[in-house]
């Protein structure tokens, strides 16, 4: 017998194992493609059909002003691809100091007030009056809203005060007169740039060109074009909220959350561990109530939750200054909940499945998919999902678990305000849903069919 | 037909016992008993059975119909957990964490058994004693040979010392020595007055440590008593028990 033969006998056998796995087989089918239609249907939505555009942040604006170039800037302020603008069209719109109180409050991280004067200072040729209230955390938005403003900015005045942005673009390079490469390498770069922002399809076209970013051994321009168009930006930090980094939060809870729902779904399948070593006979016939059987793997599971996410948060602590012990007794509460409700999603998965193999092709399609659409990967509000997407969304434990260390990390909410109890409630109510179905399986297919 | 031992106390009574798979009768209303301090042994071919009624007089399973009596009260092991305290369970699969030593194995499920934290200290060295093992109590069962799992798989099942122990082929693939040493734990557990039900395919286990052999084929049974009764009433006097279970089995293979 030749080794190609022996190799085949032997796949053989093996592929006939894996076809006699029918559920083992379709979810090793499924999870590809539930995967890539999830993260598909997500970059559909968030970056557009050709996967040209840019995930959105919220700006709120007041026009104080009240011109028509004013009202032509907030319209090409609205079409700017990178700003989702609010209040939106039907809405009251807004005033300078509510925008303020707004931002003041948490409720804002972006408020854009077109001062009065604007439309005076285009006509004498000037920059025209802008004020910023930011949220000083919120980098990431802020380097999206200034890109769109300067392109809302071009959109509605066109070209003619172009050389109003030369001129700053070279000053802002801080570059002499007599460095006349630079300049023109600075103009080069300005123009693709500008060009691509007024035209959608030629950026698509010139796509791996020569871009502003490409110019190595330039000045940043990247920060240079966020000040290209000049705004009296004042930070405002939410009182009573302690300096954060969003994204180090969000990356660490999501992760956390994601990891622990892989961690939690192999505790449950020490259940089906148990069965196929035999060991649950020994159970099963001993003096326990049945009942405990599960519990006490639900409680093995909830400890190592808790453990798992204390180590992934003091590392978050200590690395990533996440700071999670502003407010202990929400810290508590919200990974109380998570981890309730994540025990009883690995319950579960293992009291549902008929074999280990199963559980973890189940639990992983399970576990990606909620991570995705659920926000432990990015922040899915950035997203501007359509409303079945959005219900979708919140059809996730992970949108909730989410929520909740967002709401306590990001805008420091005790856990007895009412957006908290609503996460913190679905959560728990997750949680016991799971454990009881968890618990009518086990009493079906362990208890009366062992 | 010998279902009743001749002289003992009653300790289980089994009456019309059934189960069901679906439409198949795996136990077809089967009785008998088994009398205090008695090894009764279950043969049959595969799918005769034994494996059904072992389950149900343990607990595993919900008997489809019939009765369980327990020192002549009736008794539900399946749904009541002190019932099945007066049973132990040593199941043909070696039932053991390989990740824990045996000592711990023996704790564990000396707790479960119901012993308090003393109690399965004192329970856990008996069974480390019984099954020879003392000396390796510290070691992780994944270390163990084939034959010195088996013995702890023994003797974990006879840690609370129940009334009843049953075994579920407790010498497959053991060698000599093991099978040896089981058989001495045996019928030291005999001589403390204790009950054994007892299935193997062992046909000369049966007869050295059985005192009544039930011989079950299709979910009934077809004969019990003694070896040398179930001889002569097949027949076939002074025949050995292979000779006698295949006269009553028949030859045809029953797997297919």
């Amino acid at each position: 017998m030749n080794s190609l033969h022996a190799a085949w006998i032997v796949a053989k056998k093996d592929l006939l194992l894996a076809l006699r796995d029918r559920t083992g087989l379709l979810l090793g089918f499924l999870l590809p493609i539930v995967l890539v239609g999830a993260f598909g249907f997500i970059f559909k939505v968030s970056f557009g059909q050709d996967g040209g555009g840019m995930d959105r942040a919220t700006l709120w604006v007041a026009d104080e002003d009240g011109t028509d170039a004013s009202r032509a800037f907030v319209a090409a302020l609205r079409d700017a691809a990178t700003i989702r603008l609010r209040p939106e069209p039907g809405d009251e719109p807004a005033t300078a100091d509510a925008l303020r109180t707004k931002v003041e409050a948490g409720d804002a991280h972006h408020a854009l007030i077109v001062e009065k004067g604007f439309a005076e200072a285009l006509t004498a040729e000037r920059f025209p009056p802008l004020s910023m209230l930011r949220d000083p955390d919120r980098q990431v938005e802020s380097q999206m809203i200034s890109i769109g403003v300067m392109s809302a900015f071009f959109a509605s005045q066109g070209p003619g005060l172009s050389h109003l942005f030369t001129a700053r673009a070279l000053e802002l390079a801080g570059l002499p007169p007599e460095w006349h490469d630079r300049v023109v390498a600075i103009s080069k770069t300005f123009s693709t740039t500008i060009g691509g922002l007024f035209d959608e399809k030629d950026r698509a076209a010139t796509d791996g060109t020569t871009t502003a970013s490409d110019a190595k051994d330039g000045p940043d321009f990247g920060s240079m074009f966020s000040q290209l168009v000049p705004m009296t930006t004042t930070d405002v930090r939410p009182s009573g909220r302690p300096q954060i980094s969003y994204w180090m939060a969000q990356t660490v809870c999501g992760n956390a959350i994601m990891m622990l729902m892989f961690g939690l779904v192999a505790c449950g399948q020490t259940l089906l561990r148990e069965r196929e070593d035999g060991t649950l006979s020994r159970l099963l016939t001993s003096r326990l109530p049945r009942s405990s059987i599960l519990w006490g793997k639900a409680l093995m599971a909830a400890l190592m939750g808790a453990a798992q996410l204390f180590v992934v948060f003091a590392f978050g602590s200590l690395v990533f200054q996440v700071n999670f012990l502003a407010d202990p007794s929400t810290l508590f509460v919200v990974s109380a909940a998570t981890i309730f409700a994540i025990t009883g999603f690995g319950i579960v998965v293992a009291a549902w499945a008929k074999t280990q193999k199963q559980a973890e092709g189940l639990s992983t399609v399970i576990i990606l998919v909620m991570s995705a659409l659920g926000g432990a990967w990015f922040p899915i509000q950035m997203v501007d999902l359509p409303l079945a997407a959005q219900v979708v969304t919140r059809c996730t434990l992970t949108h909730w678990a989410m929520s909740s260390y967002q709401g306590m990390l990001w805008h420091a909410k005790p856990w007895t305000d009412a957006s908290m109890l609503t996460s913190i409630g679905v959560l728990v109510a997750f949680g016991a849903l799971a454990l009881t179905t968890a618990h009518v399986l086990f009493v079906k297919r362990y208890v009366r069919a062992a | 037909m010998g279902a009743t031992h001749p002289a003992m106390e009653t300790l289980l009574q089994v009456s019309d016992l059934l189960v069901r798979y679906g439409d198949r009768v795996a136990v077809g209303a089967i009785s008998f008993d088994i009398g205090r301090g008695e090894i009764l042994g279950l043969l049959g071919p595969n799918g005769a059975g034994k494996t059904s009624t072992i389950s149900c007089i343990s607990g595993l399973r919900e008997p489809d119909g019939g009765r369980f009596a327990f020192d002549g009260a009736a008794f539900s092991p399946n749904s009541d957990a002190n019932a099945r305290a007066r049973i132990g369970l040593v199941p043909q699969s070696l039932a053991l964490y390989d990740e824990l030593s045996a000592d711990e194995n023996l704790l564990f499920f000396a707790r479960i058994a119901g012993l308090g934290r003393a109690d399965a200290r004192i329970a856990a060295d008996r069974g480390l004693e019984l099954s020879g093992l003392t000396d390796r109590r510290r070691d992780r069962v994944s270390t163990f040979s084939g034959g010195m799992k088996r013995r702890l798989n023994l003797a974990a099942g006879d840690l609370h010392q129940p009334a009843l122990l049953v075994l579920d082929e407790p010498t497959v693939g053991v060698d000599p020595q093991s099978r040896q040493h089981i058989f001495d734990a045996l019928e030291r557990l005999k001589a403390e007055g204790r009950s054994l039900l007892y299935t193997t395919h062992y046909m000369e286990e049966a007869e050295r440590l059985c005192d009544r052999i039930a011989i079950m084929d299709e979910g009934r049974i077809l004969d019990v008593g003694p070896a040398t009764a179930l001889a002569e009433r097949a027949g076939l006097p002074g025949a050995n028990l292979e000779t006698v279970f295949l006269k009553l089995t028949g030859k045809q293979l029953r797997d297919a």
